[in-house]
């Protein structure tokens, strides 16, 4: 089974409902309702009280819809979030398989209540510290539900600074040892190689888009935002462009005629193509395909009348 | 990250060099670590364990703290001779389990006991050279309350032992500097870490390169130096120290920051740069940090008088 296409997750602040709508019209993948990271803590109960109707509003363009809920106060956040048309949650600063299970026996209580398939609320888990990153493995396969691990705002969280290089500090580890963690758990490993100055709120369209291009390039397939014109350049960078798509089938075209052959290692230019580079190529054909499918998916939606409620 | 000592500068020193013992408080350092592995040949190892006692107060007069670095081969021997009062580390080179950490902690333990010293005075410096330091890391860090800061992972020894080299123009240790800062941040340790500066020299005596490297350094959070030349302690106290108009922009942030409150905002844009609570929190760091230097460099100028002017004093008239 190919995870589903999530290279856009757009996080909406719940304290902003006008944003609900522009982010509902972004063509973003995910929209996450953020009841953590961008809600000033006075205002939390008002948000958490507007989260099951942004979750129909937010998925008017075709997005799935996360919500991003705080492990401090997960009970609150929960109940507040975990509706049908919910996707899954990101929760932040994750640090023990015991939170994990926490929310794992909370999400199956209200499925069984709220009339939501069991077992089908997603976790994605964030990473944000150095004892949630050093417990990586143990999070990871601490429930069934968790699809996706990421370093949210880990730069942050764990001030971890510019370099002279333009490298965040530590973040190339960091991001390296999430990706082997996530792959090895067959999780979904979620972030953007992002670089000073130019990294998350101020990061412009082609500094996103550079981001999710190198992003890609080791290994992340989808990346949190807070600005929707980040959305596009999301899309765009984490979606195998038309030269990579000519370039691999132009390569599986000459593998299968050395296959053909009877041969199993073909030149290809300079190149020698084998099973390992076919496979690869594949890959990226069958990503750029699910990325086409998932961009007509959300036009369709987007195209259709708003439900009328009873 | 909670700074327990102000430690921007230190200079490691063969403790059987009379001159670089008995000149160390005339360096402006916050900290002298006497050696007694490397720098001193084995023929010399018991004399030198022998000096110890009297030369911790004489690079003190100058206000730094005195630290000893031990063999890894001789932990008895040395702690022995050196565990005396007015010790504040003892570092101990090539650290590869969390037993040989919990046994320099029992023998401090019982020292400090015998010789009047106030208990968990002394720290342990950890230090990891080789690969299975790295392995063992998290472990190693957590094996005794007397590991506050932790970090490292590069070095001679360590280029050796993974069988890198040592001056290229890349992040050769980049995977083992990870899981030791790793560990010492999950663990609420002091990092000591820096951000990569190429350096295919191998030069111990640039001033220059000395206050780019702590520049950055700083600029990342980090506040731990040391070496081996004297050329490089003020380089490293300036480097590591913020300036004047950091401690101002620090000040003008967190007033920024105090005016978000009640707007249902948590971040805004001002001159192209976000104000929120991490901006915040960074800002107050700094202002504590740059506390710290000040008080530290006064605690050392006055070292440095008392020290003057003890021995500007009359010396006794002696009997013909």
């Amino acid at each position: 089974m190919s995870a589903r296409v999530r290279r856009s997750w757009l996080v909406v602040p719940m304290s902003k409902s006008e944003e609900i709508v522009r982010a509902s019209r972004s063509t973003a993948d995910v929209i996450v309702l953020d009841l953590v990271e961008f809600v000033a803590e006075e205002d939390k109960p008002a948000a958490r009280e507007r989260v099951e109707a942004a979750i129909r509003t937010a998925q008017a363009g075709g997005a799935e819809v996360f919500a991003q809920v705080d492990p401090e106060l997960l009970v609150a956040d929960l109940l507040a979030c975990a509706w049908p048309g919910l996707t899954g949650v990101i929760v932040s600063q994750l640090e023990s398989a015991q939170q994990v299970a926490d929310v794992d026996g909370l999400l199956a209580e209200l499925e069984a209540k709220r009339g939501i398939l069991p077992g089908t609320l997603e976790i994605v888990a964030a990473l944000e510290t150095a004892r949630g990153n050093h417990a990586a493995y143990d999070i990871g396969r601490a429930s069934p539900r968790i699809r996706g691990l990421t370093l949210g705002r880990a730069d942050l969280i764990m001030d971890l600074r510019p370099e002279p290089s333009g490298e965040i500090h530590l973040m190339p580890y960091l991001m390296q040892r999430l990706i082997a963690v996530a792959r090895a758990l067959g999780v979904t490993p979620l972030g953007a190689w992002w670089r000073a100055p130019a990294r998350g709120l101020l990061a412009g369209p082609d500094d996103t888009y550079h981001a999710a291009r190198r992003g890609r390039a080791i290994g992340f397939t989808g990346s949190l935002c807070i600005d929707v014109n980040q959305v596009e350049p999301l899309n765009r960078g984490f979606t195998p462009d038309d030269a990579e798509a000519a370039a691999a089938t132009e390569l599986m075209t000459a593998y299968r005629a050395g296959v053909a052959r009877g041969v199993a290692l073909v030149e290809q230019g300079d190149r020698l193509v084998d099973r390992g580079a076919a496979a690869q190529a594949r890959a990226l054909l069958d990503r750029a395909a699910a990325c086409e499918a998932r961009a007509r998916e959300k036009a369709e939606m987007a195209a259709r009348p708003p439900l009328v409620r009873p | 990250m909670a700074a327990h000592q102000v430690r921007r500068s230190g200079l490691t020193m063969p403790v059987v060099t009379r001159r670089f013992v008995d000149h160390a408080w005339r360096r402006g350092c916050d900290f002298i670590n006497l050696d007694l592995e490397d720098s001193v040949p084995q023929h010399l190892k018991a004399h030198a364990r022998g000096l110890i006692k009297d030369a911790i107060p004489v690079v003190r007069k100058g206000g730094a703290e005195a630290f000893t670095r031990i063999n890894h081969d001789y932990v008895h021997a040395d702690l022995e001779a050196i565990v005396w009062p007015g010790l504040s580390k003892v570092n101990y080179p090539k650290a590869e389990s969390a037993e040989e950490i919990r046994l320099l902690d029992d023998v401090i333990t019982r020292l400090e006991r015998e010789r009047g010293i106030r208990p968990g005075t002394v720290e342990i410096g950890a230090n990891i050279e080789t690969a299975t330091g790295v392995a063992a890391a998290y472990d190693i860090a957590l094996a005794s309350p007397r590991v506050k800061e932790f970090g490292g992972g590069t070095g001679y020894d360590m280029s050796r032992d993974l069988g890198v080299e040592m001056f290229v123009g890349f992040e050769q240790f980049a995977y083992g500097k990870g899981e030791l800062e790793l560990a010492a941040r999950a663990l609420g340790l002091q990092v000591r870490a820096a951000p990569f500066v190429a350096n295919t020299t191998g030069s111990v005596s640039d001033a220059d390169r000395a206050l780019r490297e702590a520049q950055a350094a700083r600029k990342c959070g980090f506040r731990l130096g040391g070496g081996l030349n004297p050329a490089v302690v003020e380089p490293q106290n300036r480097g590591f120290t913020p300036t004047a108009e950091e401690v101002e922009d620090a000040r003008w942030v967190l007033e920024r920051h105090r005016e978000l409150a009640g707007t249902g905002d948590t971040w805004i844009v001002i001159d192209g740069r976000v104000i929120d609570r991490y901006e915040a929190a960074r800002a107050r760091d700094t202002l504590e940090w740059a506390a710290l230097c000040t008080e530290r460099d006064r605690e050392k100028a006055e070292a440095v008088l008392r020290t003057r002017a003890a021995m500007a004093e009359p010396t006794p008239p002696t009997l013909a």
